[in-house]
């Protein structure tokens, strides 16, 4: 489109007859950057079980259900976990542990699943990236444990399996950890909610209305 | 928005009425008061709780702010990383100089899909636009997916909040509304059954219409990443199903790298809706293979932000991050609430923002809409100086209208020539208080207040009782005590 091309340079132009006066060398952008100041709280400072604990409360408090295992017993927590919501047809991404796909349910493995039959699936299991203890956040990079995002979009429950040592304290941790930008990330801090009506928190709104997490503690 | 496509005239700057007259019916509104003020006190609240627990907040609004700054001072090199970083990923990058320009671009895409119906994401900055009534008047159907948004499209209601835009109707007037446009007569007023009532209406519309359009938190330089910050899973849905995303961006909106969300995520959403994070944060990068909408474009709009960026102090206005939190702490528009700004913008921000976007050709009343207490800029988590710019923009507006005729003959500025002339001499300002001290008798009364004053003071005790003049003034209280004392 040759008309925004033109707006293209007719903006830049407007922008950088702002900041004309200063000549930039090459490097001096990222100069500059480095030199911002970052006096905030970037480490933790709980040691792991406190983390842990408030990772739990935090979640308690926004209505998600917590249950603690060990790596050992966590097949076994995952079934109780997934019989205790009386559901059957659960999806699951594709590289999920075979032995996490307890038996008596219904699995979907998500091999290029259609959209109809993600809809149609009551719960989905999954993995997570990380976990963020201060303000209750599961975070997902959708990689083969975790699922693309439509698979924990959809079903209306989502059983998440979150590993000790993936959880930090602080938001600035998890950043430190990741050693790369991911492509795609969703930060999940409790069930989808509105406030729209009157100020009212209404737990489930388009989201799974129901988080389940299960806490291996393997270190 | 209105669903025939009329624009809501009276938030369009062009033609909404000045501020004081479009805050009148407002005040004499007490259901809509009784509603604004109950859902700030909330925000507030939770917002004061949580602020409070962060010990290292000042610090976290220190580095926001110094971030933004430096996008700001070289906003040209960020965003043409932005767009060269979005290409590689798979998206198209488009730059529309004024709101005409990014409708254009936005019914071009639409039509290239032959998308005959769209899903929408809230975004501020397409209210701002008016995306809306436009793609209506095309043929085109906007579904708004976000709670409030659904209230008020169907309610044919305009926005008065910009992230709780229906704050002002109570859960009975969602109540009706519902049952009138969705068809369900037996709805109760029970906020949890509206939402599912919401949740049902539009589950349809997520499954099938294959084109939406949002708006951005965040546009990420370094990676040419883009990331919503919303509640209900509404954004979600928007930007995983359909095969078309459009993004509608400020120009402003960059940061330059992923790790910076580190500093606003922990800001917003405890600013904005009192949260330690909000449900959903969705963070992608162009396309990615299949995982969500095969086709991503993002319009970059500017639409007056390069003219604002030209100025020293007003400036800072970009730095904003619409969390609103300067709306909940003002006290005008806890008075008010949004409609009487005149724009889609409300609140401390709203009145230093619109008039530049406008070039202080129309709502030439907002800058006033203040008491200057400060309240918003100590909220402000990116630290913008709102009492600083509109001051600015006050003596702006004055300047443009001191050489008009008609404002030279106009009784306030008569008066303050002649306070002026007053002023300038110390002999001129004692004898005018002791004439004043006169003139103060006859309006003042037994309980010792003045209660109305004649002419364009009245303006003045319409809303406000005045002390009445003591008997002495302070110079004559202390030449008369060293007398005394003699």
């Amino acid at each position: 489109m040759t008309a925004t091309s033109s707006s293209r340079e007719t903006i830049l132009a407007a922008i950088r007859a702002t900041t004309a006066a200063t000549a930039k060398q090459a490097g001096w952008l990222d100069e500059a950057y480095q030199g911002l100041p970052r006096t905030y709280n970037r480490i933790g400072r709980l040691d792991r079980d406190a983390s842990l604990n408030l990772l739990i409360e935090r979640l308690r408090e926004y209505g998600a259900g917590i249950a603690e295992t060990t790596p050992e017993a966590l097949p076994d927590a995952i079934a109780a976990q997934l019989a205790s919501t009386g559901k059957r047809r659960f999806a699951a991404p594709a590289a999920l542990p075979s032995n996490w796909l307890a038996p008596g349910f219904e699995w979907r493995v998500d091999n290029d699943l259609p959209t109809g039959e993600i809809e149609h699936c009551e719960g989905v299991l999954t993995a997570a990236a990380a976990a963020i203890a201060d303000s209750g956040t599961i975070v997902l990079h959708h990689g083969p444990q975790e699922g693309r995002r439509l698979l924990t979009l959809l079903p209306d429950i989502h059983v998440c399996v979150l590993l000790a040592s993936q959880v930090v304290e602080t938001l600035p941790e998890y950043f430190r950890q990741c050693i790369s930008p991911p492509e795609l990330v969703t930060w999940i801090s409790g069930p989808s909610a509105t406030a729209d009506i009157e100020m009212t928190r209404i737990k489930g709104v388009h989201g799974p209305r129901t988080l389940h997490v299960i806490l291996a503690r393997d270190n | 928005m209105t669903p025939t496509g009329q624009p809501h005239a009276e938030l369009d700057p062009r033609f909404a009425p000045p501020f004081p007259q479009a805050a009148l019916p407002v005040l004499r509104n007490p259901q809509l008061r009784k509603n604004v003020a109950h859902a700030i006190d909330i925000i507030q609240a939770k917002r004061g709780r949580l602020v409070d627990e962060k010990d290292d907040w000042q610090q976290l609004r220190s580095a926001a702010s110094a971030i933004r700054s430096h996008v700001l001072e070289n906003l040209g090199a960020y965003l043409e990383e932005f767009e060269a970083r979005c290409i590689a990923a798979g998206g198209h990058v488009y730059w529309a100089t004024d709101a005409e320009e990014a409708r254009r671009i936005i019914l071009e895409i639409l039509r290239q899909e032959q998308a005959s119906e769209v899903i929408k994401i809230k975004t501020m900055t397409s209210a701002e636009i008016q995306l809306n009534p436009y793609l209506e008047s095309n043929g085109v159907r906007v579904h708004e997916t976000d709670l409030a948004e659904i209230i008020l499209q169907l309610g044919e209601e305009p926005p008065s909040h910009i992230v709780v835009p229906a704050l002002h109707v109570n859960r009975s007037q969602v109540r009706e509304i519902f049952a009138r446009k969705m068809g369900l007569p037996e709805l109760s007023d029970d906020p949890q059954i509206l939402t599912a009532a919401a949740r049902n209406y539009l589950r349809e519309k997520f499954l099938n219409v294959p084109t939406a359009i949002g708006g951005a938190n965040f546009l990420i330089a370094e990676t040419g990443g883009v990331a919503v910050v919303e509640s209900e899973g509404n954004g979600r849905m928007c930007l995983t199903l359909p095969r078309t995303l459009i993004t509608l961006a400020g120009i402003e909106k960059v940061l330059p790298r992923f790790d910076d969300l580190e500093v606003f995520l922990q800001l917003l959403a405890r600013s904005a809706t009192g949260e330690r994070m909000n449900p959903y944060t969705s963070l992608w990068t162009g396309t990615v293979k299949g995982d969500g909408p095969e086709r991503f474009h993002v319009v970059l709009l500017d639409n007056g932000r390069s003219r604002i960026l030209r100025r020293p102090v007003e400036r800072q206005t970009l730095k904003c991050i619409r969390c609103a939190a300067c709306m909940n702490a003002c006290p005008v528009y806890r008075q008010t609430g949004g409609h009487a700004y005149g724009s889609v913008y409300p609140g401390p921000i709203g009145a230093i923002l619109t008039p530049q976007l406008q070039q202080l050709h129309h709502a030439q009343s907002l800058p006033f809409a203040s008491s200057l207490c400060g309240a918003c800029y100590e909220v402000c988590p990116v630290r913008i100086n709102i009492p600083e710019v509109l001051l600015e923009l006050r003596s702006q507006v004055t300047n443009q209208e001191r050489g008009q005729t008609k404002r030279f003959l106009d009784l306030l500025y008569l008066g303050l020539r002649f306070a002026n002339f007053l002023f300038a001499s110390s002999r001129r300002f004692h004898l005018a208080q002791r004439i004043g001290r006169i003139g103060a008798r006859l309006v003042t009364r037994k309980d010792g207040w003045i209660h109305s004053l004649p002419s364009i003071g009245g303006k003045w005790t319409q809303t406000r009782d005045l002390r009445g003049l003591p008997d002495e003034t302070f110079h004559e209280w202390w030449a008369n005590r060293k007398k005394e004392a003699q």
